[in-house]
């Protein structure tokens, strides 16, 4: 098991190194994080809707158009110079791959959320400092969820014509209950409401995560071999 | 006679069925006092919601004997279910409108059953384009096998964000005969419908099924 | 007692139609592509 770790740690680190050494991807999702939230900014009239009503909604939209940018990335760097044929016929087994992948894509996102945050803490004028924990909690708990099915689902789809467009429209329904977790979860973390009405959510949460985590690796063997 | 001729009779028979549980539900079957004739939509909206989920599990569960035993057989199941559940899913989804109109006053309500039927739907699609967009046959059945996992297995996540939306915001109260709690009469035509849908349903997939046999053997470009 | 019910017929025909068009299309979808099976 550690084993399986430290050599999924090596794979992400691969990623994680190649893509900070042209830092486009980077840049481009934090530039367009900044850029959506302010088109949300001159989207709404604040004074006709409070601006804590449609903040959860904004910041997950935001997240979630992160996560794609990265997503789309994730096989697309080995599909140049075959690489992942070399990676497959290496001794590297496929759950490593799998949550090499995995990590690279959590810390790409967990990076352009660290920064969408704070802007749209900014922008929008929400107080979070006081939930600053349960809702870093929870956009963590969220974006597990769906960077690991999106992991798996960037491996298909990577072969596929219209690969861009063939992730979000797989992946659309199986960001539905986490992104319909964390926005009720967060909704309720900033308007103040007690803890006790965001139990179910997170539970919904924490089961997607373990399920789907559990499910995408077991299944991504199937996507890469014969 | 072949598979596919069989599942022409059973589908003739089913829409001969259909017809007459239409004479039924529309001239046989009482009219609720509440919500009026157009309650009556009820009788089909429901049992093709039941058939879209359930052809959606039975993917799910051909998907997963098909990664362990690699019976194309079983890929080519999972492919007619899903382009038949596709087509109930449809039926769920113009039917709910033009129900909800009359009674909830809006066209689409996010009530637990037309919105789990959309996310099918979209499963569904996802499903259909997927198989479409995969050139090699034995990566297309692979692939088609993962989704259709994921997809059985995310449905019981969907009933749950549902469930929980509704308990916090709740919905107007509209009375909706729920299946145990209909009359004698409306139980008989509930029933008998849904016997028909799952005569229209084999039926369907034996054609469907026989199509993407037939495909098998002679790999079109 | 005279029975009061809001007249919806309309609907419950609309439906009821749209169904049955879309079954048989698709029965006929499915006739089309396997006939010589």
């Amino acid at each position: 098991m550690l084993e399986r770790l430290k050599l999924a740690w090596v794979v992400a680190r691969k990623d994680l190194l190649l893509e900070f050494r042209t830092r486009t991807a980077i840049l481009s999702a934090v530039v367009f994080t900044a850029l959506v939230l302010t088109v949300f900014n001159f989207g709404r009239d604040p004074t006709a809707v409070p601006t804590i009503d449609l903040a959860p909604s904004i910041l997950w939209v935001t997240f979630t158009f992160a996560a794609m940018l990265a997503l789309n990335r994730a096989f697309a760097l080995e599909l140049e110079n075959h690489a992942l044929e070399g990676l497959l016929v290496s001794p590297l087994s496929r759950t490593s791959l799998y949550w090499g992948k995995l990590i690279a894509n959590l810390l790409f996102v967990t990076i352009v959320e660290a920064v969408g945050l704070p802007l749209f803490v900014l922008f929008f004028d929400v107080p979070v400092w006081h939930v600053l924990l349960p809702l870093v909690g929870v956009i963590a708990l969220a974006t597990v969820g769906f960077v690991a099915v999106g992991t798996l689902f960037s491996a298909m789809v990577i072969r596929t014509r219209f690969a861009e467009l063939m992730l979000p429209v797989l992946l659309l329904p199986f960001l539905i209950p986490p992104l319909v977790g964390a926005v009720q979860v967060t909704a309720r973390l900033l308007s103040g409401r007690p803890a006790s009405e965001v139990v179910g959510w997170l539970r919904l949460l924490g089961a997607y995560d373990i399920v789907f985590v559990t499910l995408s690796t077991l299944l991504f063997p199937h996507t890469v071999d014969e | 006679m072949t598979l596919a001729q069989k599942g022409r009779w059973t589908t003739l028979v089913g829409l001969v069925l259909l017809a007459a549980v239409y004479v039924r539900a529309l001239a046989f079957t009482p009219i609720e006092r509440t919500q009026g004739p157009a309650q009556k939509i009820y009788y089909i909206h429901v049992p093709a919601a039941i058939w879209t989920e359930t052809a959606m599990i039975l993917v799910g569960v051909a998907s997963i004997f098909f990664l362990f035993l690699k019976d194309a057989r079983l890929d080519s199941f999972a492919e007619a279910s899903a382009e038949v559940g596709t087509a109930f899913a449809t039926i769920v989804l113009t039917t709910g409108p033009i129900w909800g109109k009359p009674i909830w006053g809006t066209w689409w309500t996010w009530d637990a059953r037309l919105t789990s039927t959309l996310f099918l739907f979209f499963l569904y699609i996802g499903y259909l384009l997927l198989r479409g967009a995969v050139a090699d046959p034995g990566a297309r059945a692979r692939y088609a096998a993962v989704l259709g996992i994921c997809g059985m297995v995310l449905v019981p996540f969907i009933h749950f964000s549902v469930y929980l939306f509704r308990t916090l915001h709740p919905m107007p109260i509209i009375l909706k005969p729920s299946a145990p709690a209909l009359p004698g009469s409306m139980l008989a035509t509930w029933s008998v419908s849904f016997a028909v849908f799952t005569v229209l349903y084999v039926g369907f997939v034996m054609q469907r099924y026989a199509l993407a046999r037939a495909r098998q053997e002679v790999p079109h470009a | 007692m005279p029975e009061t019910f809001p007249h919806n017929a309309g609907y419950m025909v609309a439906a009821y139609t749209v169904a049955a068009v879309i079954l048989v299309a698709y029965a006929v979808s499915l006739y089309r592509r396997t006939r010589n099976l």
